[in-house]
């Protein structure tokens, strides 16, 4: 029975991933081939893309998301395997993840918002530049140059840069994190643990720095383990909506943030056009892929030969710099951040060169409180409903997994399944999903900003959720089972409570993931449902920054709190567990001695005097 | 009565081992061989835990009922491995209640007296209330010898139980083990590398190769 439950749950699983994606697909496929009903096109042609391809910015709309998404992967990459290579080893590992991981689990939106500030010309380091050379030209030329008439902008020119630099930097520091963590996780699993372990070792006594042994033995062990991950990193950030937005230059814009334009665009035939750029966008991923993996065939053909020379160092005191200096500019970067994001909540007013705001008020936050109260509920409503909903998914089909192993070719479909939704740009899937969901049940927002959300939560669900799982003695089970227990018993008393922290660790994820979406909430609920995230992005452009740093308080705020409970929850549980022992072994140690007992009814007599 | 009736495992469609053989009431029937003969899928087919790319033909009898269909839970066979593998987020007691079948007992009382009953067997008194991870291996080794027979099982499989005990506490709970299951009359089947326990469970000795 509970077998069956539970291969229901994995075909549901499956079916949830795959069903929107494709409904989606074929959503924007039949507009961009010129069937859209709703406006009387009924005729299937080509004529919508070659309106497309005559659009003047189209190649270099197309070139600014490829070079963003294809660079900032490639230099995420490149810096998470420096500061792999640099700490995979050392004591300092803890501390690097420690550093990284809040980086990992704040919405892409507000790290995008806080970079803006930072970066901006008017940011802390541009105030810090103009101060340090103020004084400099104080010193030097003593009073004949004016302060005020320094110029700050070229500071700025990072920022809505035609090139996509800002972007690409932004993005980059955003899927370093991810990258380490994925990489770490994978490294972790027992199996390769013990592996690696060993290879280390020989390395090492073969005389190879750890940085060699990391490029030369590790990286190529697990490489083939993490390149899932990096290639949706890659889809990911070729088609990104928030980032691009937020930093990124507007004329033109990257191809996924013109598609949002066109598709919010009031004139509907505007869809035709932004249904073929979504299918164009598809491509684009497609290539940011094929090249990926073309420029990864090259390196490793370059590497096999460079792997048996014998050199014990690869570049090691460089590459340690660069690990070190990296780790030195997220620590910057995330005070800077911290530092301007606080101070522009509570200031009254904040003048350029000035290191720290004139005069603090609370009246941004009574505002924005005031405002968020509805959108934070229906975050909060809405990210525990997936979360939670995901999780008992996820769960049950990983023990679905264990009482009924599939066959070899189903279980690589699922696998692959899970990543499509990270796989497929969603810029482009989504739109489509809206036309069926307003098709089918025009109403149901609420049903459709949810599945929306459960696209991308299930997949992050199952992936952290899926190393723990795996990690379990399954003997565990087996003792249970033979002595009598049902599978669902072993389940529940037995597996679920084993995982505890790892399920609290994954519904956290799970939060975290559903509070940062941004065009999944937009889209599915046409904007009906207004989220913490919607309001924070949509704050950029309209109102005033201190309010918008607010908002990125809040939306920064929220998964934390999420992850606090699911660190402290189990230690706390435990804690619980561990108190009540005390207290039976300590009734028992009572009731066995009677002198002992006097003792303490002693005791109490004395503290009971005391008191009184 | 534990009987292996003409039993063939095949790993894939390779045959990995055959044997046939008879387990009295309180006997031990011991297996030795070099790894990777099969011995503890042995062990997992007359369990009900044998899995992909293992199949099994030829019948496992308990008591002369056939068990190759019936599931793992309901077929009332006990295992231990080398690890106690005690479930650690229940205290000792809670171990062996989790054993105990349903309605075995009338009351809470009457459940935690048979509890201390058992722990006095192996002279663990007075422990039920301890956290698993708060005792020695020797404790636990019997702590889990206990469990296994708190399930009232029909049979018990044993995977090499002793071999991560050091030498002195090894005979002891060696000796423990087979007399709780004589006195029990359980049939067992003891998986081994060590001569030392085919000669202490005294049974038939059938050499895998």
């Amino acid at each position: 029975m509970f077998t069956l439950v539970t291969l229901v749950a994995r075909w549901c699983l499956l079916l949830l991933l795959c069903i929107p994606i494709l409904a989606g697909l074929l959503g924007v496929i039949f507009p961009a081939m010129g069937y859209f009903p709703a406006i009387g096109a009924n005729a299937f042609s080509m004529q919508v893309f070659a309106t497309l391809f005559a659009l003047p910015d189209i190649g270099q709309m197309m070139w600014l998301s490829l070079f963003t998404g294809l660079g900032s992967t490639f230099l995420a990459v490149l810096a998470a395997f420096c500061i792999l290579a640099t700490f995979y080893q050392s004591s300092l590992l803890g501390k690097v993840q420690g550093v990284l991981s809040p980086f990992l689990v704040f919405p892409h939106a507000s790290a995008a918002i806080a970079l803006l500030f930072v970066l901006s010309p008017s940011g802390i380091f541009a105030a810090i530049s103009t101060r340090i050379n103020g004084y400099f030209s104080h010193v030097f030329t003593s009073s004949f140059v004016n302060e005020t008439a320094l110029p700050a902008s070229n500071e700025g020119a990072l920022l809505y840069d035609d090139t996509g630099l800002s972007v690409l930097i932004a993005l980059s520091l955003k899927e370093v994190p991810f990258i380490i963590l994925m990489t770490l996780s994978v490294m972790s699993q027992p199996l390769v643990k013990k592996k690696l372990t060993g290879y280390v070792k020989v390395g090492a006594a073969l005389g190879y720095s750890p940085t060699a042994s990391f490029f030369k033995l590790v990286l190529p062990t697990i490489f083939s383990q993490i390149k899932l991950p990096i290639l949706a990193v890659l889809v990911f950030a070729t088609s990104n909506v928030e980032i691009p937005l937020i930093l990124g230059p507007n004329n033109p814009s990257t191809l996924a943030v013109a598609i949002m334009y066109w598709f919010n665009h009031i004139d509907l035939s505007m869809r035709l056009l932004a249904s073929s750029a979504a299918v164009l966008q598809v491509a684009v991923s497609a290539v940011a892929i094929l090249l990926f993996l073309g420029i990864e065939r090259f390196v490793k053909n370059m590497a096999k030969h460079c792997l048996a020379t014998g050199n014990r160092f690869f570049a090691d005191t460089a590459l340690r710099s660069c690990g070190f200096a990296i780790m030195a500019l997220y620590i910057i970067l995330i005070c800077a951040m911290v530092y301007t994001v606080v101070m522009y909540a509570f200031a009254k007013q904040w003048h350029f060169p000035l290191l720290l705001p004139e005069g603090t008020t609370l009246l941004h936050w009574n505002t924005a409180l005031s405002a968020l109260a509805s959108p934070f509920i229906n975050t909060l409503l809405l990210g525990v409903l997936v979360s939670t909903s995901s999780l008992v998914l996820v769960l049950f089909t990983l023990e679905s997994e264990q009482l009924k192993p599939a066959r070899a070719f189903i279980a690589n479909a699922f696998s692959l399944s899970l990543f499509l939704p990270l796989l497929v740009p969603g810029v482009a899937f989504l739109y489509g999903l809206v036309w069926f969901q307003q098709l089918a049940f025009q109403n149901a927002v609420w049903f459709h900003t949810y599945i929306a959300h459960m696209v991308y939560v299930v997949p992050y669900v199952f992936l952290s959720m899926a190393v723990a799982y795996r990690k379990l003695d399954n003997r565990y089970a087996m003792v249970a089972q033979n002595l009598g227990k049902t599978p669902w018993q072993v389940f529940y008393h037995i597996k679920l409570p084993s995982l505890f922290s790892a399920i609290m660790i994954a519904w956290a994820l799970g939060l975290a993931i559903s509070f940062s979406q941004y065009l999944p909430t937009l889209l599915a609920s046409g904007g009906t449902i207004p989220t913490v995230t919607t309001e924070a992005v949509a704050s950029v452009s309209g109102s005033s920054t201190r309010l918008t740093a607010v908002y990125v308080i809040v939306q920064a705020m929220m998964p934390l709190i999420g992850f606090m409970i699911a660190w402290y929850l189990p230690v706390f549980a435990m804690g619980q567990g561990k108190r009540q022992m005390h207290i039976s072994n300590y009734s028992r140690a009572t009731t066995a001695e009677p002198v002992q007992q006097a003792r303490i009814n002693k005791s109490k007599n004395k503290s009971k005097k005391g008191r009184n | 009565m534990l009987s292996l009736e003409e039993i063939v495992i095949y790993r894939d469609k390779e045959p990995l081992l055959q044997l046939s053989a008879e387990v009295a009431k309180g006997e031990v029937l011991t297996v030795m061989g070099p790894s990777g003969a099969g011995k503890s899928t042995l062990l997992q087919a007359i369990a009900g835990q044998l899995q992909a790319p293992f199949t099994l033909a030829g019948q496992i009898k308990i008591n002369d009922v056939v068990m190759n269909n019936i599931d793992a839970h309901l077929r009332k066979v006990g295992i231990m491995f080398q690890d106690a593998l005690l479930f650690e987020h229940m205290t000792v007691g809670e171990n062996i209640a989790f054993a105990m079948p349903n309605n075995a007992h009338k009351n809470k009382q009457m459940k935690r007296d048979a509890i201390n009953e058992l722990l006095a067997a192996v002279e663990l008194d007075g422990l039920a209330d301890r956290a698993v991870t708060t005792l020695s291996g020797g404790q636990q080794a019997r702590i889990s010898l206990i469990r296994t027979l708190a399930s009232q099982p029909e049979v018990v499989l044993l995977d090499e139980p002793f071999s991560k005990l050091d030498v002195a506490l090894r005979s002891q709970i060696r000796t423990w083990t087979f007399s709780q299951l004589k006195a029990r009359c359980i049939p067992a089947v003891l998986v081994t590398h060590d001569k030392d326990d085919a000669l202490a469970a005294g049974g038939e000795v059938i050499e895998l190769r």
